[in-house]
């Protein structure tokens, strides 16, 4: 079995009395696509948030091949392996599209030079090259997203974190994108990805988690997951539950 | 291209004194120079890092009492006695930046406020150190010479001199900063401080280190004032209004570019003094109607209007 | 009375009015010149100084100010550090810096209850400053207008649902806060220096006093106002009496670190 990139234990965070994430634990391996789904309200982003050390957790651990994150702060997670994009994508506005990737790459290459020559790679193979020197406000919406997957692998990420890239985007869009996850995946980077339109990430993730309230309430491959009632239930409600159960 | 007009107006300033003699002028550029080594000073931290700071007058009084005090009671050569007073005020630097950096925005620069009057009151009552609100006076200054040539204090010319190398000095100092990974790092931290966190920048570190370069470099500017005016007081050199000078030269002239101070001391300060030189009094009224003209029709000051044109012309990236 | 007048303003529009203490000026100029020229009991003359105040309020506000306020905070912070510089300035050129004072004559001899001295000036002006805060409060509890003026302060975006026209309230609110700070002024005139540049530290001390309270929150203001002021009597004697002033800022810098929203106000995130 290929080793684990990351693993959850037991990870809570509770806001004033209400608990959003409930005794999480779970599993990524190396190289895998991993779905998180649920419905709205769930706690899927709150876990990026936990993971990526943007919160504290109340409880539990984040471990990234094998060592304990939780305490560090977002830059230092970012140092260790972790990127991650933005649900409301959120590029340096006043800053070129240049400006923007190779501030990341500063991570890993200090020399200006080198940092850009790497960051105009990555806007290459993002699509963006004839934008390159684009301030980032007056890019599309889907040109922004891009961005912020270009600037995410800046970073030199060995986990990445994508928070619904699909929001917003057409169905040829949604193809694209998945195609382009595909590649991120083939390039060795393993992927967490939160997502609503269910139709790409069903078809594309290795496995799928699924979470409601807070809590695991199934994990497995696509197919196993679409099946199982509890997923059901927690989409479409009871009736449907018993619905199936019949 | 821009090689050549970096030569040109290198070797301007440096002929400038033989060709204008007219006391008053020359007092101008010195002037003029100071402003911009303290527009500078402030650009790094308020211009490229985003932090406004009203306080910035601290850093200055620290590096001209200490520079000061070092003269006075050390027999210490104001010449490293500046170094040392730009080191002093990065120093305090330090703990100032623990307190107030845990603020954003308007509240950093209320913070930073509040700061340099506390120490403003401080330095009026410490009087075994600062002598209190009377100040410190220097008769004489050292006797020194420079290629041979003994240095006449009297005149304005050597001052001149020591001004353009510190205010060239910093210019250039903070052209190299905006090329560096640094320089990147501050502009993201202006931008989004989160996201900035997200890619991986240590944005408490980029800040306390944008911090240390902007007090140094003040406090440099306040050596250099305390030499140059050679009589220090808490309210002249700790006062509310130097900050808000340097703040109002580096917006003017242009956040986030190096040439920025420059436009913007010449421009307020060249009105400034020649506006008291006859009324006395009443010279920063510029300051603020041109403040206020900035913010409302060119936020990005004078000389990043400028550049903005530029680039729309030739469609190139400019410094 | 001055800071229940900007923590209204910040309140409502998130600008901080650094130009505050120039008003305040202004107002005490107003007050000098009443008497002056007019031979007007300066206390009489905040009647003709507070509407105006106002009214010069609403201009700024309707063509100065409105355009900044959607740069952001930061801009209209240091747009109106350099109203407040212009306004100084051309006082200072107007009518030159010498110090002047309001000399009354039935202000020499000071009250003197419970044994402690109070200067007959300033008593009048405590007085009147509370009537005049508790006419602001009854104002804003009890009146429409004042009642929109809250809760544009409390939540702008759900004041514009319910119908509130917030532009206009904002003109009020601002309005309002120079007339304040123009009373203010009026009030301490007999007390105090004057000087063109009183501004500069009256608004920092002000500042300090809306932040103790809690910006954006008038009980606060008053609440902050009253513990300055004991802060730097209790300091004075206590401590030592040069850092009385000192004290102002230390308790300003902490409340700001531990406690941002102030004793009761909503603070912001």
């Amino acid at each position: 079995m290929p080793e684990a990139m990351l693993e959850l234990k037991g990870l809570s965070r509770s806001f004033g009395g209400l608990l959003a994430v409930s005794d999480l634990s779970f599993t990524v391996e190396k190289g895998a696509i991993i779905g998180l789904i649920g419905p709205n309200g769930a706690g899927k982003t709150t876990v990026f948030n936990l993971v990526a050390g943007f919160l504290p957790p109340s409880a539990g651990e984040v471990l990234l091949e094998g060592k304990d994150l939780v305490g560090l702060k977002p830059h230092a997670v970012t140092r260790r392996g972790i990127a991650r994009t933005f649900q409301i994508v959120k590029p340096f506005r006043n800053l070129s599209v240049l400006e923007n990737v190779t501030l990341a790459a500063f991570l890993r290459f200090p020399m200006r030079r080198q940092a850009e020559a790497e960051a105009a790679r990555l806007i290459e193979k993002m699509g963006l090259k004839d934008k390159i020197k684009f301030s980032a406000n007056d890019l599309t919406l889907v040109d922004q997203k891009r961005l912020e997957i270009a600037r995410a692998l800046a970073t030199g990420p060995k986990l990445l974190l994508l928070d619904e890239p699909m929001g917003g985007l057409n169905a040829t869009e949604v193809d694209l994108a998945t195609l382009l996850i595909r590649d991120i995946c083939a390039d060795g980077v393993t992927i967490i990805w939160v997502e609503h339109v269910l139709r790409a990430i069903m078809n594309t993730s290795h496995r799928v988690i699924v979470i409601n309230y807070g809590e695991k309430i199934a994990d497995g491959t696509p197919q196993e997951v679409v099946e199982n009632p509890n997923v059901i239930a927690a989409y479409l409600g009871k009736r449907a539950r018993s619905h199936a159960a019949d | 291209m821009r090689f050549i007009l970096i030569l040109v107006a290198l070797a301007a300033l440096l002929a400038a004194p033989w060709v204008i003699t007219d006391p008053f002028y020359v007092h101008l550029m010195i002037m003029v120079l100071m402003w911009t080594l303290l527009g500078a000073s402030w650009n790094v931290l308020g211009g490229f890092a985003g932090q406004v700071s009203f306080g910035h007058s601290a850093f200055l009084g620290v590096g001209a009492y200490a520079t000061m005090i070092l003269y006075l009671n050390l027999g210490l050569s104001p010449w490293y006695g500046i170094v040392i007073g730009g080191l002093a005020a990065a120093a305090i630097a330090l703990p100032i930046g623990l307190v107030c950096f845990r603020l954003r925005g308007p509240y950093f620069a209320l913070s930073t406020l509040a700061v340099a009057e506390i120490i403003r009151l401080v330095a009026l009552n410490w009087e075994s150190l600062t002598n209190g609100p009377v100040g410190l006076l220097i008769t004489t200054l050292p006797p020194v010479t420079f290629a041979g040539v003994p240095v006449d204090w009297e005149s304005k010319t050597p001052f001149y001199y020591i001004i353009a190398v510190l205010a060239v000095g910093s210019l250039g100092s903070v052209a190299m900063l905006a090329h560096s990974r640094l320089g990147a790092y501050l502009l993201a931290v202006r931008d989004d401080i989160d996201t900035a966190e997200a890619i991986g920048i240590n944005t408490a570190q980029v800040r306390v280190s944008a911090l240390a370069l902007s007090a140094f470099l003040a406090g440099v500017g306040g050596g250099f004032y305390a030499m140059y005016l050679r009589y220090v007081d808490p309210d002249a050199v700790f006062s509310i209004a130097l900050s808000v000078e340097m703040v109002f030269i580096a917006v003017v002239g242009g956040l986030t570019t190096v040439i920025g101070p420059l436009i913007g001391a010449v421009f307020l300060v060249t009105l400034g003094e020649t506006f008291r030189s006859h009324f006395l009094t009443g010279h920063l009224i510029f300051y603020g109607l041109f403040m206020m003209v900035a913010i409302r029709y060119m936020p990005e000051g004078i000389w990043g209007r400028l550049r903005l044109i530029f680039r729309n012309r030739s469609g190139v990236r400019n410094a | 009375m001055i800071g229940v007048g900007l923590t209204i303003v910040f309140g409502v529009m998130r600008i901080i009015n650094m130009a505050h203490g120039d008003i305040i000026m202004l107002g005490m100029y107003g007050a000098f010149w009443a008497h002056y020229a007019w031979k007007i009991d300066p206390f009489l003359s905040i009647i003709l100084w507070v509407p105006a105040g106002f009214a010069g309020g609403v201009l700024v506000y309707r063509f100065l100010l409105k355009k900044i306020v959607p740069a952001g905070e930061l801009n209209t912070l240091l747009y109106t550090a350099g109203l407040s510089l212009f306004i100084a300035n051309l006082a200072l050129l107007i009518w030159k810096g010498d110090y002047r004072t309001i000399k009354l004559s039935y202000a020499i001899m000071p009250l003197r209850p419970f044994g402690i001295s109070v200067p007959i000036p300033l008593a009048i002006a405590f007085v009147m400053a509370i009537l005049v805060t508790a006419g602001l409060y009854w104002f804003l509890v009890y009146t429409d207008t004042g009642r929109a003026v809250r809760a544009t302060s409390q939540e702008p975006e759900a004041a514009a649902l319910m119908g509130i026209s917030v532009g206009r309230i904002s003109m009020v609110t601002f309005g309002l806060g120079t007339a304040l700070a123009c009373g203010a002024g009026v009030l301490l005139a007999p007390s105090l220096y004057l000087y063109p540049t009183v501004g500069e530290i009256l608004v920092a001390k002000c500042f300090v006093i809306v932040v103790l309270g809690g910006l954006g929150s008038v009980p606060g203001a008053i609440a902050g106002g009253v513990l300055l002021g004991l802060a730097e009597s209790l300091g004075a004697v206590y401590v030592s009496v040069p850092y009385k002033d000192a004290i102002g800022f230390v308790l300003f810098l902490l409340v700001l670190l531990f406690r941002p929203a102030g004793l009761f106000g909503e603070g912001k995130s």
